[in-house]
């Protein structure tokens, strides 16, 4: 994923793609439900195809593992396995790492969407660092933190940041000037201006900046495990990859895919609750 | 309504402003030059003037937004000012928006009397996003009167009104206006709005007031009216083209 696209934007690249279908435009020959429907019918296919295709022995399991075959081992993991512990520590990987990437970046952008001083000091030095794609810090991260958390949560956070400082300082410059100069002719304090006008007015583009670093914090937290875990999703696939279980492999990958989704769904709710007023979000079928 | 026209404002009322010898200039550009004028408690002026001439640019050194360059300006610390575009908080309900500014005690009580005066009382919770252009602008009268200004500024907000919502608008602020007595100035470009809601209607040029009617007072408005356009340069031009 390239660093140098965290503008705002309101799609989502990346892993969580596959949660954010396009809204269907154009001549109505279908109703909403028929192309819901409809749109589902490519993947059910393939998955369809794909057992068959293992089923009958076209596809040999060391290769790809018939999607049944991952299911069973997917709630023998989650029963008896190790499947709960691996997702908890993954989780709590991610969301300790995006909390600290996250709210270091957000005042970070606060103090620069506010004060030029505060830009010219700090905006520099944080364009330069964003430059490096920040996956190529690993080695270097493994130098400094070994291979234990403190690496995991670093580069989470690390990826996090990013775009929530970049969307959080545009979203405050961005905010309409008009709305500003009333608020001075309404006597409004400077902490009024604000919280009410400054950050609600921001929040737009703060949001999308969460949206898109869900999707890094995941990407992160991947390349992470997969060097050197003692336990998480990554360690999962690492592991069954020296056995060739390539179902609990599919499986992980699978696992990632949902985590992908189910964050970027909660991201929408947030944006659905806190923006009811915005015309592109409140209510709005998306 | 009547009630504006039984009392018109007397000359021993307390001003809502004072200016002296205003000046303002962008660059080498003189704006306003040595421009006086003071406007009472409780009175309606209009200022009127082609575009360019300086009039808005007078309304936000009155409102406290621009700098002034000379002269002096006596205003009451706060004036209340209503811009051409409504300029609500798409992110607030109409309440939130009124009572912006208002101290928390008492907030929604407050606004919701001034909601009520310009019609929309029973919308107190709904979003800016649900209104027409004339109810905007309704919210955005509630949002200056709720402050009890000494002195109203309005910055020509109607001109993006369609002409059935304007001429509604006109009765609802000098209804509005005759109750709250603030003094107001209402910077147009519409002659005949100028007529319908001012007692005193000024004719700005040249960066100072060049002349100044009373039409609610005696003369014939169709009199007035034809010497504020001669005033405005409008039928110079008609008679030359």
């Amino acid at each position: 994923m390239s660093q140098a696209d965290h503008t705002v934007t309101l799609a989502l690249p990346g892993l969580a793609a596959g949660g954010s279908a396009a809204p269907a435009r154009g001549p109505r020959v279908f109703g909403p439900r028929a192309l819901l429907a409809l749109s589902w019918l490519a993947p059910v296919l393939l998955v369809l195809v794909w057992e068959i295709l293992a089923q009958t022995g076209y596809v040999t399991p060391q290769v790809l593992p018939a999607p049944s075959k991952v299911v069973r081992t997917a709630w023998r993991l989650a029963t008896i396995g190790s499947l709960p512990h691996d997702l908890g520590t993954s989780l709590l990987r991610a969301a300790v790492g995006f909390v600290l990437g996250g709210s270091i970046a957000f005042v970070l952008g606060i103090l620069v969407g506010f004060s030029r001083l505060a830009e010219a000091l700090i905006d520099r030095s944080v364009q330069m660092v964003r430059a490096i794609p920040f996956l190529a810090l690993l080695p270097l991260v493994i130098v400094w933190f070994g291979v234990g958390e403190g690496q995991k949560i670093f580069l989470v956070a690390l990826g996090v940041a990013f775009p929530i400082y970049i969307n959080t300082t545009l979203g405050i410059r961005q905010v309409d000037g008009k709305l500003l100069e009333l608020g001075r002719v309404q006597g409004l304090s400077t902490w009024q201006m604000i919280t009410r006008i400054i950050l609600p007015g921001a929040l737009p583009s703060i949001l999308t900046g969460v949206r898109y670093s869900l999707a890094t914090a995941w990407l992160a937290l991947v390349v992470a495990e997969t060097i050197g875990a003692q336990a998480g999703i990554g360690f999962l696939a690492m592991d069954a990859r020296e056995f060739l279980r390539t179902d609990v492999v599919v499986l992980t990958i699978v696992i990632y895919a949902l985590i992908g989704v189910v964050a970027d769904s909660i991201a929408r709710l947030l944006e659905r609750r806190l923006l009811a007023w915005h015309p592109n979000f409140g209510g709005a079928a998306r | 309504m009547t009630a504006a026209l039984q009392d018109v404002p007397a000359q021993d009322a307390p001003a809502a402003v004072r200016v002296f010898g205003l000046r303002r200039a962008y660059g080498p550009r003189v704006v306003i030059d040595r421009l006086d004028l003071t406007i009472r408690r409780g009175e309606f002026v209009a200022l009127l003037g082609e575009s360019g001439c300086g009039k808005t640019t007078l309304l936000r050194a009155l409102a406290g937004l621009d700098p002034i360059d000379g002269g002096r300006i006596e205003a009451p610390k706060r004036p209340a000012v209503v811009f051409q575009e409504p300029r609500l908080l798409p992110w607030d309900s109409l309440w939130r928006n009124v009572a912006l500014g208002l101290p928390a005690e008492g907030a929604r009580e407050k606004a919701a009397a001034a909601l009520a005066e310009v019609g929309l009382g029973g919308r107190l919770d709904d979003w800016p996003r649900n209104l027409s252009g004339g109810q905007a602008q309704r919210v955005a009268l509630a949002r200056a009167l709720v402050q009890q200004p000494e002195l109203l500024l309005l910055d020509e907000p109607f001109a993006a009104l369609d002409a059935l919502t304007r001429i509604r608008m006109h009765v609802l602020v000098k209804d509005l206006v005759a109750r709250h007595r603030p003094g107001v100035l209402l910077v147009t470009h519409d002659v005949e709005e100028a007529i319908a809601l001012a007692d005193r209607i000024l004719v700005m040029r040249g960066g100072a007031i060049a002349a100044e009617h009373r039409p609610s007072v005696p003369g014939l408005p169709a009199a007035t009216r034809a010497t504020l356009l001669a005033e405005l340069g409008v039928v110079d031009d008609l008679k030359s083209a």
